[in-house]
């Protein structure tokens, strides 16, 4: 008898159970799930998790599952869930070279068909680029780029012909000559080479040579790599290196040589010099890189969002969409992991201070009106091998002094190759 | 029965640690050889060889050069250094103890937290160059960095690696004075004997099988150094296990990388097997 009411008792409270679990599960809502390449490490989840996305919850009622995964495990997730038709991702958060690749395949929804997102104007370069292979592929997310920093005590060496205006504007003055010129006057004057990269071997020097100074010289990034122009590009390197802080090599961010003043004037992330002007915004200006024969290259560094074909829950993602691009949610990923935002309101509406000063420079260069602008290829993981080939090349004719003509014509069969291999599109501006 | 136990005891007793070895060890060991000589589609190559030692992007001979130089300047420096500090140290004196802990201090610290220090230390901007320049020594800062003043960043990583590992070199060499009988000492002194005679016919012999163990020791490390050489001079010097790291995180050559830490397994076993050999001490035969 007893034992029959524990066996009634147990099979009521499995049956509660079971019930107020789909109660539960019917009444959640949708939940949108967001793979993203982009804000990957903890801190930056953490971000996600407990800032970013509460508020959306809060205001739409929309659950929001966000899935940090690396590039290959996307691309392989994505193609398995499109051969098989069985879609689980509603939204994509990826750099643009991994979005290209998959709306060539044809694996993104057409945007256009959600109408505009009102109050908010996307920088011009960044709407550009957004549509691709006759589609509205994503919306500009996040975007990165590559700047100078100059401690102002620089601006007391300029050469002749140059102003402080000049540089901080990015006028037609504002050349890799005049950038020469400098730092060999500030070698000259101060006695010791004023000029810094992040040549170090986690620097991201190499995105100095195949994205600022090829396109810059040659108007390509890979094209012309073996080229007349590339020839001249590498002689000037290696006059320009003669004024450049032989420390260089070690370097891996240029915060901290420009913190101790080893170097005056540097290139390098905007991550990656945050720290300094944090620091001492009073001492550091953020200015565009300068301009070669073939235009100011720049590398821009685009995050977007993009919804795949047959996704679940696209109108939601879509909310998320609209969510993430609001001008006061793009301000407030700025302030917390540094990347800056893709809607013009958005950079009005930054609170003054270092942040200020880096999107100034930011903004400069990106609406420069002889703007030239690269993209790095998504190569996947032989993305490490297209650095490789350019830092072989850097470290023989510069640093080994060996003659251009014998060293890139190699190395530029190697380059063509890779992209054959992976068969990836050439990246802007060869595209 | 019994005499059968008796056999199969050893066994049995070494048998944790041997399956200890063979799944932490023999096995990593194996997959490194497979990752080193088989493609992804499951086939033998040599194409990771191949890229090793020819290719125009691998710096294998360099690394394979400067770990060699490297460990051939620091390691005698590092053991006549312990040396001189043990034999100074056995003496008793006030503050002894303390001393004795002030020199194994660098012990704990890490060789990354050690070539940090080193760096900051002889940077721009560093303790060294202040001093120089408000002692009116030199007027610009002295660049140690950089790979156009290589010789000055090796002896920066040489200067750290003596300053950070001579400590485990003494450590050992201090607890193997520590066991020679002074009866000995007092022996040769009632003989007349100098002190570089009893450092060379009493001590160094009676010290050869810590000295062995020291030089083991000391040698494999130097064969895996990296982290101060990455801190101080990046790939301007590159070594074995930085080109290893390199290849693996940066390139993705993971099969480039195994091969480079079975190149530093291999030389690790020779080198090992060199020392035990050729150190083979007559006294420990005629005492058994």
């Amino acid at each position: 008898m007893a034992s029959k009411t524990l066996v009634g008792i147990a099979a009521l409270v499995v049956v509660i159970i079971l019930i107020a679990g789909v109660f539960l599960y019917m009444g959640r809502g949708a939940t949108v799930v967001w793979a993203s390449t982009q804000l990957n490490p903890a801190q930056e989840q953490a971000f996600v998790k407990e800032e970013l996305l509460p508020p959306f919850t809060q205001e739409t009622g929309i659950e929001v599952q966000f899935v940090a995964i690396s590039y290959s495990d996307l691309a392989t997730r994505l193609e398995a869930e499109m051969q098989a038709g069985k879609v689980t991702i509603d939204l994509i958060g990826d750099l643009h070279g991994g979005l290209d690749l998959f709306a060539s395949k044809g694996w993104l929804e057409d945007l256009s068909k959600f109408g505009a997102l009102e109050g908010r104007t996307f920088l011009p370069s960044l709407e550009k680029f957004s549509n691709i292979h006759g589609i509205k592929a994503y919306i500009p997310w996040m975007t990165a780029t590559y700047v100078m920093v100059v401690n102002k005590k620089a601006f007391d060496y300029l050469p002749e012909g140059l102003t402080k205006d000049d540089v901080i504007k990015g006028t037609d003055k504002w050349t890799y000559d005049a950038l020469l010129a400098w730092a060999k006057k500030l070698y000259e004057e101060t006695g010791s080479p004023k000029l810094g990269f992040p040549a170090g071997p986690k620097g991201l020097f190499v995105r100095f040579l195949h994205g600022y100074l090829y396109p810059a010289f040659t108007g390509a990034q890979v094209k012309n790599f073996n080229s007349p122009e590339a020839v001249q590009m590498w002689e000037y390197l290696r006059e320009l290196w003669k004024y450049v802080h032989p420390s260089s090599t070690t370097w891996d961010a240029m915060a901290d040589p420009l913190l101790r003043e080893e170097v005056w004037i540097a290139w390098d992330h905007t991550a990656r010099i945050k720290d300094a002007i944090v620091q001492k915004p009073d001492q550091f200006v953020v200015v565009p890189v300068p301009k070669g024969p073939k235009g100011r290259a720049f590398i821009l560094v685009v995050a977007g969002l993009a919804i795949p074909k047959n996704a679940p829950n696209a109108d939601a993602a879509w909310k998320l969409i609209d969510y993430l691009t609001r001008p006061e949610v793009q301000v407030k990923v700025l302030e917390k992991v540094g990347f800056f935002p893709t809607v013009k309101e958005a950079t009005g509406a930054i609170p003054s201070g270092p942040l200020k000063i880096m999107s100034e420079g930011v903004a400069t260069q990106l609406g420069a009106p002889d703007a030239l602008v690269a993209m790095i290829p998504s190569l996947g993981p032989k993305g490490g091998d297209f650095k490789q080939i350019y830092l072989t090349a850097f470290e023989q004719i510069v640093l080994n002094n060996q003659d251009p003509a014998a060293v890139l014509p190699d190395l530029a069969q190697q380059l063509m190759n890779l992209f054959k291999e992976v068969g990836a599109p050439l990246p802007p501006p060869d595209a | 029965m019994r005499v059968e136990r008796d056999k199969l005891l050893p066994y049995i007793l070494v048998a944790p640690s041997i399956a200890y070895m063979a799944f932490f060890i023999g096995y990593p060991l194996l997959e490194g050889v497979r990752l080193a000589f088989v493609d992804e589609k499951g086939r033998f190559t040599l194409a990771n060889i191949e890229y090793m030692l020819y290719s125009v992007h691998s710096k294998f001979w360099d690394a394979l050069k400067f770990t060699t130089l490297l460990a051939g300047v620091v390691i005698p420096i590092e053991v006549a250094i312990a040396i001189a500090l043990a034999m100074l140290l056995t003496y008793k004196f006030k503050g002894r103890d303390l001393a004795v802990y002030v020199v194994v201090l660098p012990l704990v610290i890490s060789d990354v937290a050690a070539g940090l220090i080193w760096y900051s230390m002889l940077t721009g901007g560093g303790f060294l160059n202040k001093l120089l320049l408000n002692l009116g020594v030199i007027s610009e800062p002295v660049i140690f960095f950089g790979r156009e003043y290589l010789w000055r960043e090796f002896v920066a990583v040489v200067l750290a690696e003596v300053w950070r590992s001579t400590a485990i070199v003494f450590v050992i060499l201090f607890a193997g004075l520590q066991m020679i009988s002074g009866e000995l000492i007092e022996a040769a002194e009632v003989f007349g004997a100098s002190p570089m005679q009893k450092l060379r016919h009493i001590i160094l012999p009676l010290l050869k099988p810590s000295l062995q163990a020291a030089l083991i020791i000391r040698t494999l490390f130097a064969f895996q150094v990296f982290g101060s050489v990455w801190i101080l001079a990046g790939r301007d010097i590159p070594v074995l296990a930085g080109e290893a790291y390199y290849e693996q995180v940066e390139l993705h050559h993971t099969g480039v990388a195994a091969l480079y830490a079975l190149v530093i397994a291999c030389i690790s076993l020779f080198l090992g097997f060199i020392y035990i050999k050729s150190f083979r001490a007559k006294y420990l035969e005629v005492g058994v």
